[in-house]
């Protein structure tokens, strides 16, 4: 009874400190320049007028822009976040079923490896990406983007992945194989399916990691595959900055990652093991 | 894979021996160890680094046990749980651009933030967010742990999934409390998980530059600046791209010492438990 308080209590709290960010967010997308700088305002109607000056801008002078913006951070976070996930899989699952050895490497030194890919300062590495994609013609397209990103990903989706397989009993699959079933019937039937939150988990890293990158998108991208942030970014001018439109880009940029959210959350439950090992 | 990973690699290593400028337009020329050398007298780089550490090991940290207390309380089945868990995890989706602007710019404004409105109207002083040099790195922490304490709590969710039910239900029927079962049977199990968690949080929290850049400017001085603003810095402002890419090696080594050691304390910690 006493630990339900706490817990309730906590979630409160944490309730108050995730969502007052997002409705300051929310709100500056309603507000005029003054309403914003001059002093804090809290609720419309009552210390500020609503204006819709923002979404006005949103969807009519920046309508192409933004269609466009969406489209390839779409393609390009959906793209790599599938692919790394699938790549992720298949060497998470190499990783923790057989025993690989290559000179003094072993498992956990190929895992040490694929986390290492992510230690050097993005900074020192853009321009490195700049003259090979430049060299291989993949400047400014969503393929380039999306191998980039892939690349990005792949090393967190691996060790994401290696957990959730490594939470799979062996037992269910050496039943499996047993009973006849093929290594590729055995991986797809019964492993995936009982790592599916581990997927979860891997898809939304890779695809929240992709929708909101800037450095790469800035520098490998520069018309025809730019993606959200970059538009987001220039709402922040020398001038000043655009605070109802950057908010309410902001909030139309969090839409379609809250609906990848939503659909994958179903997937986020117990695999259904109890009682199968008998 | 390779070819994405070892090429950057050795063109940043190149390029420490050589005297490349952006701007400067001087003969390329091997300078051998010069910019190596000028590592070891570098005392702004040496507080980036201090800077770096206190970002690391304090935000992480904190998302870390947030995270955790996070999914586990939206992991029994409390009613409403599948909304919350959607929501809880929608900072981690608001762009990096937006979260340093909107959240770190407006809301902790010292002028006309709502944080420092409110504080005033409960009748407490005001606080410096970015202009005191010790709150400074706080405001930081803070808005990176808003941000990313979701992913702590979606890997961790990802974890408790894959815990079998039926030792917690055994240690249940012979009365143990909640607190027992979670102390010795779920946070166990929770180790390998809480290793790749705190270990992605971490690699990522090293690069830390884009909330600094946008709230704090790596001020006030050099009180929030990382090592990867000081690279920023030195590389596209000064256009000393051969001493910024020094720099970041100095980080990769430090991150990957720091990576070693971390894994091996954790797997000790591990090891206790099996």
């Amino acid at each position: 009874m006493k630990g339900r308080v706490i817990t309730r209590a906590f979630l409160v709290a944490a309730a108050f400190v995730t969502f007052f960010p997002l409705y300051w967010i929310l709100i500056t997308s309603f507000k005029t320049q003054l309403d914003i700088v001059v002093n804090p305002t809290y609720l419309p109607w009552v210390d500020f007028m609503p204006t819709l000056e923002g979404w006005r801008w949103l969807l009519t002078e920046a309508r192409a822009d933004v269609i466009r913006a969406i489209t390839n951070s779409l393609i390009v976070s959906g793209g790599s976040a599938v692919i790394a996930t699938m790549l992720g899989a298949a060497a998470g699952y190499g990783l923790t079923r057989f025993q690989y050895r290559w000179r003094f490497w072993r498992n956990e030194d190929i895992a040490f490896w694929f986390i290492s890919q992510r230690m050097l300062p993005p900074v020192a590495i853009v321009l490195a990406f700049l003259l090979m994609f430049r060299h291989l013609s993949l400047l400014d397209t969503q393929v380039g983007l999306t191998i980039a990103y892939t690349g990005f990903a792949i090393p967190f989706t691996v060790w994401i992945m290696r957990d959730a397989f490594a939470q799979v009993p062996l037992e269910l699959e050496e039943s499996a194989g047993v009973d006849g079933a093929s290594a590729a019937g055995i991986f797809f039937r019964i492993s995936l399916p009982l790592a599916l939150p581990g997927v979860v988990g891997s898809m939304l890293f890779a695809f929240v990691f992709a929708w909101n990158e800037y450095l790469f998108a800035l520098m490998l991208t520069f018309q025809e595959a730019t993606t959200v942030p970059l538009l987001l970014a220039s709402r922040i001018t020398s001038f000043g900055t655009h605070w109802d439109q950057l908010s309410a880009l902001t909030l139309t940029n969090l839409i379609p990652a809250a609906i990848l959210g939503i659909m994958l959350e179903r997937f986020l439950i117990r695999n259904r093991t109890e009682g199968s090992l008998k | 894979m390779l070819a994405l990973s070892i090429f950057p690699l050795v063109f940043s290593l190149g390029l420490t021996f050589t005297n490349v400028n952006l701007f400067r337009r001087v003969p390329l020329r091997f300078v051998g160890l010069e910019n190596w050398a000028r590592i070891f007298s570098d005392e702004a780089l040496l507080e980036t680094l201090v800077n770096t550490a206190i970002f690391v090991g304090g935000g992480v940290a904190i998302q870390y046990t947030l995270g955790l207390a996070l999914a586990v309380a939206l992991n029994q089945g409390l009613r409403g749980q599948r909304l919350m868990r959607v929501l809880f995890l929608l900072p981690m989706m608001v762009s990096p651009i937006a979260v340093g602007f909107i959240i770190g710019r407006m809301v902790f404004s010292e002028g006309f933030g709502p944080i420092n409105d409110m504080l005033g109207a409960l009748g407490l002083p005001a606080v410096a967010w970015v202009t005191s040099p010790a709150v400074a790195k706080w405001t930081i922490i803070l808005v990176d742990t808003w941000q990313w304490t979701p992913l702590m709590m979606l890997l961790i969710l990802v974890g408790l999934q894959g815990i079998p039910g039926e030792p917690m239900q055994a240690a249940r029927v012979d009365g143990a409390s909640e607190w027992q079962i979670f102390r010795h049977i779920v946070f166990p199990l929770l180790l390998p998980v809480s290793i790749t968690a705190i270990l992605i949080r971490a690699l990522e929290a090293f690069k830390i530059i884009d909330i600094i850049r946008v709230v704090t400017g790596g001020g006030p001085g050099r009180a929030t600046e990382s090592v990867t603003a000081y690279v920023y810095n030195v590389g596209a402002k000064q256009g000393d791209l051969a001493y910024a890419a020094s720099a970041a090696y100095v980080l990769l080594f430090v991150v990957i010492g720091v990576s070693f050691l971390a894994l091996y304390v954790m797997r000790r910690v591990q090891a206790r438990y099996e």
